[in-house]
Formats: structure tokens, C-alpha cells, sequence
């Protein structure tokens, strides 16, 4: 069927069928394409930040490089912004939407739970930040009905939480940074899915 | 007998862009156009009479400095557009 819908030409009732189906088909794809980029652009903001924090924590011992986790947002947020400006404006439909609302959701929790954890710094934030990382990617995984995204969750909230429970000061950081490239290889798994 | 088809519907760029803001929340005039691959002047004309049937609601309005054009779905328009489907459906099967 040729891409240009130029002529409003009468259609028989197969081909207005072929028509919303192609349509509904590649409208999607671009919508879903669209989240694979601020998957892509948290997964390696993850990664960097985790992996930076963890060098200057393991070479100074100054558990003040923590507060850098704030910058994270401050960083991310005008580049998914800028991400959003560039090119044309894709549309929301109810899976992006719903992409959208579990991982702001995330962000407030995990930065809620940072900011109690520096009056009262509590053993099980690590935990408990890796566990909602992997609930809201596993949740994510099942909007997109994509096996790989919902056993990459579960793998990283549980296997997470394990490996929380079991090591101790800045090595707890390398969990992060294994959630940052599941998070990114979901991107790039959506990505080519929807290609 | 079969249905009547909604002859405003049945139309390949007409039912396009319905068939696009079916699936989403709202649509802007760039995006109608790259999915459809229309021209600017023939998708403003077809918009106008999907606005003047009531199956959209078009919503004028600027993205920074830049001018803005949104289209939404309306309940009418939403029936209009599952009869179409279920009327097609008769005719196939």
C-alpha cells in the first residue's frame, strides 16, 4: 500500500480495513519507539552516575559523593526534554502514558527516599530503591507484553535486593549499575522491536 | 442488506488520520502529516471536515514560538468511527 494517502480515493471494504490496520500498526510503533529513547537516555544515566559515584567513594571514603545521586534528575530531566523538542511531537496513546506515570512515579519515590535516607540513613535503601527499580521496569515489561523487559525486572528487583542484603557500603552501587544497562538494553529491546 | 458506510469516513486520507487519533490522546498537525504522508493543503481540507462533521475537536495554539495545531478524537467521532469498522466487518464477512 503506497505511503502517501494523497488521492482520498474510494476504498473497498478490504482495503479500508488493510488501512486502519497499517495505520493503528505504524502509529503505535512510533509512539513505542519514542519511549525507547528515555529508557535508553535513564538506563545510561543510571550507569554513569552509579559507576562515577562508586569510583569516588571507593577512592575518598567520603560518603558526601552520595549527594551527587541528586544531580541525576537535574541532568535527566532537561535532556528528556530536549530529547521530546527534537523532531516531530509524538503523540501519547495508553501504553506510553502508562510507561510515563510508573517511571515518574519511581523518580519520586526513589528521590523521596534518598532525601529521608540523608537525615536517618537507613541499611535497606539500597534495597529498597532496586526493588521499586525492578517492580517498575517488570511493570513496564508487561505493558509491553515483552518476556525479556518482565524476567529482566524480576531479575533485577529481586536478584537486586538479594545482593543488597548480601554486600555492604559502596559495592552496593554496582547494583545500580547493573539496573541501569537492563534499563537501557530495555530500550534498545523496544527499540528494534518496534523498528 | 448491508450498512450504510459513513461516507465521510470512507475516505483513504480521512480515514487515516482517524484511525490515527483513535490510538493516542491528541495528534498534532506534523505528525498527522509525516504518518499520513499527505500534503499540508489536502490534510488542512480533510481536517476541516472532520471538525465540521464533529468527529474532532481542533485546538489552535503555539509550542514555544512556534505556531501549533492539535487534533482530538471526540465521543462522536469514536462511535462514528467503531460503526465504520463493525459496518466493514458485515461487508467481509
Amino acid at each position: 500500500m503506497e505511503n502517501s494517502k494523497e488521492q482520498n480515493k474510494e476504498m473497498s471494504a478490504q482495503q479500508s480495513l488493510d488501512l486502519i490496520s497499517e495505520t493503528l500498526n505504524n502509529n503505535r510503533r512510533c509512539i513505542l519507539q519514542n519511549s525507547a529513547k528515555h529508557f535508553i537516555l535513564w538506563g545510561t544515566l543510571l550507569l554513569a552516575f552509579s559507576i562515577v559515584i562508586y569510583e569516588l567513594l571507593h577512592v575518598t571514603r567520603d560518603l558526601h559523593w552520595m549527594l551527587l545521586w541528586f544531580a541525576m534528575p537535574v541532568v535527566g530531566f532537561p535532556l528528556a526534554r530536549l530529547l521530546g523538542k527534537k523532531g516531530t511531537a509524538v503523540p501519547q496513546n495508553v501504553i506510553s502514558s502508562q510507561l510515563h506515570y510508573i517511571w515518574l512515579a519511581y523518580c519520586v519515590f526513589a528521590v523521596a527516599i534518598s532525601i529521608v535516607a540523608m537525615f536517618e540513613m537507613p541499611s535497606c535503601i539500597t534495597l529498597l530503591l532496586v526493588a521499586l527499580l525492578g517492580f517498575a521496569e517488570c511493570y513496564s515489561g508487561l505493558l509491553l507484553k515483552n518476556w525479556p523487559i518482565i524476567i529482566g525486572g524480576f531479575i533485577l528487583g529481586v536478584g537486586g535486593a538479594v545482593v543488597a542484603m548480601l554486600v555492604r557500603s559502596e559495592a552496593q552501587l554496582l547494583v545500580f549499575a547493573a539496573g541501569g544497562l537492563i534499563l537501557a538494553a530495555t530500550g534498545l529491546i523496544v527499540k528494534r522491536q518496534y523498528q | 442488506m448491508f450498512p450504510k458506510l459513513d461516507p465521510l469516513l470512507h475516505s483513504e486520507l480521512r480515514l487515516a488520520v482517524m484511525s490515527i487519533l483513535v490510538g493516542v490522546d491528541e495528534a498534532d498537525f506534523t505528525y498527522l502529516k509525516k504518518q499520513t504522508g499527505a500534503t499540508s493543503g489536502n490534510l488542512s481540507v480533510q481536517i476541516d471536515k472532520l471538525l465540521a462533521a464533529g468527529y474532532i475537536t481542533v485546538e489552535k495554539g503555539f509550542k514555544g514560538k512556534m505556531p501549533r495545531t492539535t487534533c482530538k478524537i471526540t465521543t462522536a467521532g469514536q462511535e462514528a468511527f467503531e460503526g465504520y469498522v463493525k459496518a466493514l466487518k458485515e461487508y467481509i464477512s
